[in-house]
């Protein structure tokens, strides 16, 4: 029975699972979760997670969600994964764990929470949260500068002096590129300052195509969308010298 | 070999009592390095250099600096011979469940029970505004984790997580961090924990598994907990609250 990976591809850890599958020539079968449309509710894929979150997988009779676990899981269980991925050698593949568990609150919250707050919750119908928003951007900050300075030490281009991409580059890289639906301005001033993460995104997404573009696409799609909504707006309003809120959808 | 085992620690932090549990009860040969948080320490120069996170708990173990628990967890499971298979089992499958519960716990308990405990408790103790926004936020995410507790993680055979029969890391870390609600005023306590009567048990079982240990680890909490019960009772008596609020050590 062929693996299989419940996804939403808005969705950063969904990103990584199936890229990281792809890559590595992994037979598997994408089920598209919509998370706009609240399929994660369903009794059906309650029963596949019962945290009703993505990325979940089926592989045989064994369920499991958690995207961390989930990469570890694949790069275990089959065959002809390079060891780059998660090395068996029980020093750097610590070391991975250790930068795969910072993630959780640090950029994780500090990157989805500040996306979410300023661009993403109209999409949802959730409302905006200025404070929300303030405190995920002081945690997003300081994770990025705690990759710049710390994770990406040492002589080759990926975390932890690596220099091929582990699944700690994968699950952090497909986190920043959510990043890509805030407008110019936004993007480059919370990026700008942070080189060597600039260099290490383009690696990564270099070291993964043309997989890592064609998952990728849909937030493209939406960054695409946005970004001329963002400038109409801008042109109406010159126009008409009236400010009107942004009617989005997903 | 690797050489000695350094663990830089505070037994007042919940991730640091795992690690101490986990080695003493393994009969992993290490030294115990205090790291006092409530005297900053962490920020140290020295422990810089051991963790440039400056946070505990952390490992130097030869060439090897390891901060992050769940990671020491797993790095001590596998480097160390003689560690029993339940700890951290070498099956595929069974490793990746107790991967997604290690995953979980940051975001849920972990988040729910520290910030709680820290705007309650042990932030007022070292003279840090209190938080009610904060602390409302908190007790959410705590009785939501508590709930899955209940009725998704401890559900199985086994009185462990994931049904097992037998404690592995994921029991020692959350059972942890659950302690830490040991400071809180006792009713507040027994509201937030009553009504969840197999995540009680657990606690026991796990305690139980990894005593005398867990005991002594804990020791330095239990007085803590004595501490604020007094200091309580005492505000309670004068019917006001004292401007000079000596009290423990903080979290990390």
């Amino acid at each position: 029975m062929k693996l299989k990976v419940y996804a939403d591809r808005m969705s950063q850890p969904s990103r990584a699972i199936l890229i990281f599958c792809k890559v590595n020539g992994i037979d598997f079968e994408e089920i598209h979760i919509e998370l706009s449309k609240r399929q994660q509710l369903s009794p059906e894929f309650q029963a596949i997670n019962p945290f009703k979150k993505v990325p979940a997988i089926v592989d045989g009779r064994f369920n499991l969600f958690e995207s961390h676990a989930i990469l570890i899981y694949i790069a275990s269980a089959f065959p002809g994964v390079a060891d780059h991925w998660y090395p068996a050698d029980v020093s750097r593949k610590a070391k991975i764990h250790a930068v795969l568990d910072w993630h959780h609150l640090n950029l994780r919250r500090g990157a989805a929470g500040f996306v979410l707050n300023t661009v993403l919750a109209p999409l949802l119908g959730l409302p905006l949260n200025k404070e929300a928003a303030a405190e995920a951007e002081k945690v997003l900050t300081s994770s990025l500068s705690t990759i710049e300075n710390i994770w990406l030490k040492g002589d080759g281009q990926y975390l932890l002096g690596g220099f091929r991409p582990s699944i700690a580059d994968l699950s952090l890289v497909c986190e920043i590129m959510q990043l890509q639906l805030l407008d110019e301005k936004e993007h480059d001033r919370i990026l700008g300052p942070h080189k060597k993460v600039q260099t290490w995104i383009a690696s990564t997404r270099n070291a993964t195509k043309p997989h890592f573009d064609e998952v990728h696409n849909v937030l493209y799609k939406l960054k695409l969308r946005l970004s001329l909504k963002q400038s109409s707006q801008a042109d109406g309003e010159r126009k008409s010298g009236i400010k009107g809120p942004i009617i989005s959808k997903m | 070999m690797m050489g000695k085992l350094n663990a830089y620690v505070d037994r007042m932090s919940q991730p640091c009592r795992a690690i101490l549990i986990f080695c003493r009860l393994n009969g992993i040969d290490f030294e115990e390095i205090k790291v006092d948080i409530a005297k900053s320490h962490h920020l140290s120069p020295e422990f810089t250099e051991v963790n440039p996170l400056q946070k505990v708990p952390a490992i130097l173990h030869g060439n090897l600096n390891l901060f992050e628990s769940h990671a020491i967890l797993a790095y001590l499971s596998s480097a160390f011979p003689g560690i029993a298979d339940h700890w951290y089992p070498t099956d595929v499958i069974r490793r990746a469940k107790i991967n997604s519960i290690l995953d979980w716990h940051h975001s849920n308990l972990r988040y729910g029970a520290e910030i709680y405990v820290t705007n309650t408790v042990l932030g007022p103790a070292i003279g840090r505004p209190r938080n009610p926004k904060a602390a409302a936020e908190a007790e959410k995410v705590l009785l939501s984790s508590l709930s899955k507790l209940e009725n998704i993680w401890l559900n199985g055979d086994g009185r462990f997580l994931l049904g097992s029969f037998q404690p592995s890391i994921a029991d020692l870390s959350l059972v942890c961090e659950l302690t830490q609600l040991e400071v809180l005023d006792e009713m507040d306590r027994g509201r937030i924990l009553s009504p969840y009567k197999k995540v009680l048990g657990w606690i026991e079982d796990t305690r139980t598994a990894t005593n005398p240990y867990f005991e002594e680890m804990h020791n330095i909490l239990y007085r803590a907990k004595k501490k604020f019960q007094q200091q309580r009772s005492r505000i309670a008596e004068s019917g006001t609250e004292t401007t000079n609020n000596r009290g423990r050590h903080s979290k990390m």
